[in-house]
C-alpha cells in the first residue's frame, strides 16, 4: 500500500512541477514516504511486501533506503526556500531521480536493477545540467554522462557474467548460490563490478566527474548525489561482492583497501587546493568514499579469512560511515548552496565574515565541518574510530610485513583525518570568519533554508552521542554473523565523553565571561589593518603544497605589467595553480586514443555502397572458408 | 580504590600543570646561565592574566570567544582519559583514539580562532599548526605501534613486561619526538619567541587577553603535563599498588619536564620545511618497533 502511495506521489510531484509550491510539498511527501518505508524495513523487513519477484526488501536495502530517505527529505525541505533558475525542470526530474534510487536499492532481478540504474544515471545527468544555459555546465554534464555510462556497462557485464554462471537473473538465488562459484568466475565478477561501482562512487582514478558535476548542479541536487547516489556504489559492492560472493581470492579485498587508501589520501589532498566550496566538498566525497572502502576492504579480508569478528567490524564501520557521510555531506552541500544564494559566489577567496550575516548557515557548516573531521562528539568520530579499529584488527591479526602494511593503512587514515580537519578549518574559517575579503551581495535567506541544515547537524550530533542503537541495527544486517556488535563500541563511551565535554565547555565559558570583553582593533604591527592581510584559502595551504609538491606539481607565474615593467612595474599579477595529473596523464591520452580510433574506423566506412558490398563479400567468403 | 586514585590523580595532574611548566623554564634558564623565574612562575602568570581585562579584536565572532574554553575542556578530558595508576575501572573512558581525536578537537578550534581574529598572525599560526597536525596525527599513531601489537586493543595500558628492550627503546624515542612536536617545544616550535617568522601556537593566541588568554595558557600547561605523563603511563612499569604507581608517574612527569628543559637548551629550532622529515623519522621508528614485535623475534 505504502509503496503504491509513494510511486503515485512521486509521479504527481513530477507532473505538478509547474506549480512550485505543490510540487515541493509532494516531493517532501515522497521523501518522507521513502523514509517511512526504510524505517519499517529496518524494524521488520518481512512485513513489507513489494511487487514480487521484481522487488524485495532486505535489512541491507532498508539501511540504504534510509540513507536515501533522510537526504531526500532534507533536500526537499531545503528546496522550499531555495531560489534557482529552471525550477520547473529540476522539479520535474527530481522525483524520478529519488524513485529510481529507491528502485535500484529494492530491485530483485538484473533487468529491474539495470533499468533503474540507467534511469538514475539519466535523471541525475538531467539534474546536473539544470542550469544548462550557463557556460561549462553542459560539458561537465557530458563528462559525468560518459563516466556513468562506462560504469553502467561494466556493471551490466559483471551482473550478466554472474547470471550466466548461475543460470538465474534473480538476486534471491544469487544470495543462496553465488558463494559456491569457482574462484575464476568470482574474480571476473569482482573485477567488473568493482570497476563499475567504483566509477559511480568516484574512487580515484575514476573520480574526474565528481568535482565537475557537483559545482554546476543546484545545491539540493548536489546534496542528493553526494549524500545518496554515490552510496549506491557502496550498496552494490556490499550486496553483490561481499555478501553474495562470500570468500574470494584475498587479492580482491586488498584491491578494495588500496583503492580506499589512495582515494582517501589523494581526495583530501586535492580538496585542500580547492577554493570553490562545492568543488572542495566534492573532493571530500572522494575522500570519505575512500574511508568507506577501507571499511569494506576490512570486511572482505574478514570474510576471506573466515574471521567473523573482523568482518563485522568492517561492515559496521563502512555502513555507519555511509550514513554519517550522507548526513554531514548533504548538510555541507546545502550550506554551500545557501552561501551561494546569499553572496552569489562560491569562491572562498572572495568571502569572509559571513558568520555575521548568515549565523545559522555558518553554525550548520561549522558543525558539519566538525562531524566530517571526525571530532568528538559527532558521528564521524564514531565511524572513523570503527574503521581504525578494523584496520588495527587486521594489523594485529597478521604477521610481519602484512601487519606493517595494515598499520600503514591506518597511518594513511590518520593523515587523511588530520588533513580533513585542516581543510575544514580552512573552508569554514576563510568563508565564515574574519573580515569580508571583497564586497559581495548579501541576499537575505529564509528560515526554511537554515532549518534543514541545522536539522541534519542535530541528527549527526545525536548519532555521535548515542551510537549504540545504530551499531545494533547494522550488526543485525548480516545474518551470518553472530558476533555481538555493540561490544565493539564499549571502550569509547561517547555519551559520557560528550556529556563531560558539554559540561566543561559551558562551565568554562561562564567562567571566562567572554560577553563582557571589550572590542579593540587587531594587531597590524602598527600599520593600518586591511582585509587583504588575512590568510586566504591558498596561503593557508602553502606548506602542504610545498610538502606534497610531487603530487601537486605546483606552478606559478608572476607577470609585471606597465611601462618599464622590468624595474618599475605598475601592477604585479600572480597566477598559481596545481597540475591536474589524472586529466593530463590518463584521461587526455585516453580521449585522444578514442578519437584517433574512431577517425581510423571512419576511413573504412567512407560511404560508397560498392565498398560495403565488397566487405560483405569478403566476410561471407571468410565465413564459408572457416565453416568449411 | 581505583576510582579514588584515578580521580585524585587527574585533579593533581591538572593542578600541578603550571608547576611542570615552571620546572622546564627554571631548568632551561639555569642551563643557559640565567637565574630564571621561580618554580611557581606558571601560577603567577595565570593569576596575572586572569585578572586583566579581556579584549577581543574587531571582526571576531563567538568562535573566538568560545574557542579557549573548548580547548581547555578538551585538554581536561585528555588528562582524565589517561589511566594514571596504570589501570582504571572498565567504565572509565581510557581509549587512546579518543585521546587523539580530543587533541584534534583542540587543534581545530585553535585553528578556527586564529582565522577568526582577522589578522595576519592568527591565520599564519592556524596554517602552521594544522599543517603540523597532519604530520603529527599519523606519527602519534605509529609511535603507539607496539601498544597495538602487544594488546591488540585501543585502550591505554602499560606495555612493559611483554617486550624486549629494543622495540621498547625505539617506541620511547619515537613517542618523545612526536610529543615534542605536538607540545610545540623545540626543535619544532619555540614557546619563548614572539617573532612572526618562528612562532606557531603563540601566533594563534596573539590577539587573546585576560581570561580567554588564561584559559588558553591553562590548556597548554595541562596538555604539556598530560602528554609527558602519558609516555610514562604506557612505557614505564606499573607497581603493584595503584596509589604508588600514580605517585611515581607524577614524580616522573617532573623529571621529564626538567629533561625537556635540557633538550630545549641543547637543540635549536628546525627549519619549518624539515619538520615533515623529522615526523617521518618518528613514524618510521614507531612502525619499525611495531614490525619487530609482530615478527616475534624480539619478545
Amino acid at each position: 500500500m505504502l509503496t503504491y502511495g509513494i510511486v503515485a506521489i512521486g509521479l504527481a510531484a513530477s507532473v505538478a512541477a509547474f506549480n512550485r509550491v505543490l510540487s515541493q510539498y509532494l516531493m517532501l511527501g515522497l521523501s518522507i514516504g521513502v523514509l517511512a518505508l526504510a524505517v519499517i524495513g529496518l524494524w521488520d523487513f518481512r512485513s513489507i511486501h513489494l511487487w514480487t519477484p521484481y522487488f524485495q526488501m532486505t535489512p541491507l536495502r532498508a539501511w540504504f533506503l534510509l540513507v536515501v530517505g533522510i537526504v531526500s527529505t532534507m533536500a526537499a525541505w531545503y528546496r522550499v526556500g531555495y531560489q534557482q533558475h529552471n525550477q520547473v525542470f529540476t522539479g520535474f526530474w527530481l522525483p524520478w531521480f529519488v524513485l529510481a534510487m529507491a528502485a535500484v536499492i529494492l530491485s530483485q532481478t538484473v533487468w529491474v536493477f539495470m533499468t533503474a540504474w540507467e534511469v538514475m544515471a539519466a535523471t541525475s545527468f538531467l539534474l546536473v545540467v539544470s542550469h544548462h544555459e550557463e557556460p561549462g555546465v553542459i560539458k561537465a554534464g557530458y563528462i559525468y554522462l560518459v563516466m556513468s555510462q562506462i560504469s553502467a556497462m561494466a556493471i551490466l557485464a559483471g551482473l550478466l557474467l554472474m547470471a550466466a554462471s548461475l543460470h538465474s537473473m534473480n538476486f534471491a538465488l544469487w544470495a543462496a548460490k553465488a558463494r559456491f562459484l569457482p574462484w575464476e568466475t568470482k574474480s571476473g565478477v569482482f573485477a567488473l563490478l568493482t570497476l563499475g561501482f567504483a566509477i559511480k562512487c568516484g574512487i580515484i582514478p575514476f573520480h574526474v566527474w565528481l568535482p565537475r558535476a557537483h559545482p554546476v548542479a543546484p545545491a539540493p541536487v548536489s546534496s542528493l548525489m553526494s549524500g545518496a547516489m554515490i552510496k549506491l556504489g557502496v550498496f552494490g559492492i556490499v550486496q553483490f561482492l561481499l555478501m553474495d560472493l562470500g570468500a574470494t581470492a584475498l587479492l580482491w579485498p586488498i584491491v578494495l583497501l588500496v583503492l580506499g587508501a589512495v582515494s582517501s589520501l589523494l581526495g583530501v589532498l586535492y580538496a585542500l587546493m580547492e577554493h570553490d566550496l562545492k568543488r572542495l566538498l566534492a573532493y571530500h566525497s572522494i575522500e570519505n568514499i575512500g574511508i568507506i572502502f577501507l571499511g569494506l576492504g576490512v570486511m572482505g579480508v574478514g570474510i576471506d579469512l573466515h574471521h567473523p569478528q573482523i568482518a563485522v567490524v568492517g561492515l559496521v564501520a563502512s555502513l555507519f560511515h555511509t550514513l554519517n557521510h550522507a548526513l554531514f555531506k548533504s548538510q555541507l552541500f546545502l550550506a554551500a548552496g545557501a552561501v551561494e544564494q546569499h553572496t552569489g559566489t562560491l569562491d572562498a577567496e572572495h568571502l569572509g565574515g559571513l558568520i555575521r550575516t548568515i549565523p545559522g548557515v555558518a553554525l550548520g557548516f561549522l558543525l558539519g565541518s566538525m562531524a566530517i573531521s571526525a571530532l568528538p562528539p559527532f558521528n564521524g568520530f564514531v565511524s572513523e574510530w570503527l574503521t581504525f579499529r578494523g584496520l588495527l584488527s587486521l594489523a594485529t591479526g597478521f604477521h610481519g610485513l602484512w601487519a606493517a602494511s595494515a598499520l600503514g593503512l591506518a597511518l594513511v587514515l590518520a593523515t587523511t583525518s588530520a588533513l580533513a580537519g585542516m581543510c575544514f578549518v580552512k573552508a569554514s574559517g576563510v568563508t565564515f570568519l574574519g573580515q569580508p575579503r571583497q564586497r559581495v551581495a548579501q541576499v537575505p535567506l529564509g528560515r526554511s533554508i537554515t532549518a534543514p541544515i541545522l536539522g541534519l547537524a542535530l541528527i549527526s550530533l545525536a548519532l555521535g552521542v548515542f551510537p549504540e542503537p545504530v551499531v545494533r541495527v547494522i550488526g543485525s544486517i548480516d545474518p551470518t554473523t553472530s558476533y555481538h556488535a555493540v561490544s565493539l563500541l564499549l571502550p569509547i563511551k561517547t555519551t559520557l565523553i560528550a556529556v563531560l565535554l558539554g559540561i566543561a565547555v559551558v562551565a568554562l565559558v561562564l567562567l571566562a565571561r567572554p560577553s563582557q570583553a571589550r572590542t579593540v582593533p587587531r594587531w597590524a604591527c602598527g600599520g593600518d589593518a586591511t582585509p587583504a592581510m588575512q590568510f586566504s584559502s591558498s596561503s593557508m595551504t602553502k606548506a602542504i603544497r610545498t610538502t606534497f609538491a610531487v603530487i601537486y606539481r605546483p606552478h606559478r607565474q608572476l607577470s609585471r605589467i606597465g611601462e618599464n615593467s622590468r624595474d618599475f612595474p605598475e601592477r604585479l599579477v600572480y597566477k598559481g595553480g596545481t597540475t591536474p595529473t589524472w586529466e593530463r596523464y590518463l584521461y587526455r591520452p585516453g580521449y585522444q586514443m578514442a578519437w584517433w580510433l574512431s577517425k581510423s574506423t571512419a576511413r573504412i566506412q567512407a560511404g560508397p555502397v560498392r565498398l560495403y558490398l565488397t566487405y560483405l563479400l569478403v566476410a561471407v567468403g571468410m565465413m564459408l572458408l572457416v565453416l568449411h | 580504590m581505583l576510582w579514588g586514585v584515578q580521580g585524585i590523580s587527574v585533579v593533581v595532574v591538572i593542578m600541578m600543570a603550571p608547576l611542570v611548566l615552571g620546572i622546564t623554564q627554571v631548568v632551561k634558564a639555569r642551563l643557559q646561565g640565567r637565574r630564571g623565574p621561580s618554580l611557581w612562575w606558571g601560577y603567577w602568570v595565570l593569576a596575572k592574566t586572569w585578572g586583566k581585562e579581556t579584549t577581543v579584536p574587531e571582526y571576531s565572532s563567538w568562535i573566538f570567544r568560545v574557542a579557549p574554553s573548548i580547548s581547555l575542556a578538551a585538554m581536561i578530558l585528555v588528562a582524565g582519559t589517561i589511566p594514571w595508576a596504570g589501570r582504571v575501572p572498565n567504565s572509565w573512558p581510557h581509549d587512546l583514539l579518543t585521546l587523539f581525536f580530543l587533541l584534534a578537537l583542540e587543534r581545530f578550534w585553535v585553528g578556527l580562532a586564529g582565522l577568526d581574529s582577522a589578522g595576519t598572525f592568527g591565520g599564519l599560526g592556524s596554517s602552521r599548526i594544522t599543517t603540523l597536525g597532519a604530520g603529527i596525527e599519523p606519527a602519534l599513531f605509529a609511535a603507539f605501534g607496539i601498544l597495538w601489537a602487544v594488546s591488540g586493543r585501543t585502550a591505554i595500558t602499560p606495555v612493559v613486561g611483554h617486550l624486549s628492550l629494543l622495540p621498547w627503546g625505539m617506541a620511547t624515542v619515537s613517542y618523545g619526538l612526536v610529543i615534542l612536536a605536538e607540545l610545540g617545544r623545540l626543535p619544532i616550535d619555540n614557546v619563548d619567541t614572539h617573532l612572526e617568522l618562528t612562532m606557531m601556537h603563540e601566533a594563534t593566541v596573539l590577539e587573546y587577553d585576560g581570561r580567554l588568554l588564561a584559559e588558553n595558557q591553562a590548556a597548554v600547561a595541562i596538555k604539556y603535563t598530560a602528554l609527558l605523563g602519558l609516555g610514562w603511563v604506557w612505557l614505564s612499569p606499573s607497581l603493584a599498588s595503584p596509589l604508588l604507581t600514580a605517585v611515581l608517574h607524577i614524580v616522573e612527569i617532573m623529571g621529564t619536564a626538567a629533561l625537556v628543559g635540557g633538550i630545549e637548551s641543547r637543540f635549536s629550532k628546525l627549519r619549518y620545511f624539515q619538520v615533515p622529515t623529522y615526523l617521518a623519522m618518528a613514524s618510521g621508528l614507531g612502525l619499525l618497533a611495531f614490525y619487530l614485535v609482530m615478527t616475534g623475534g624480539f619478545n
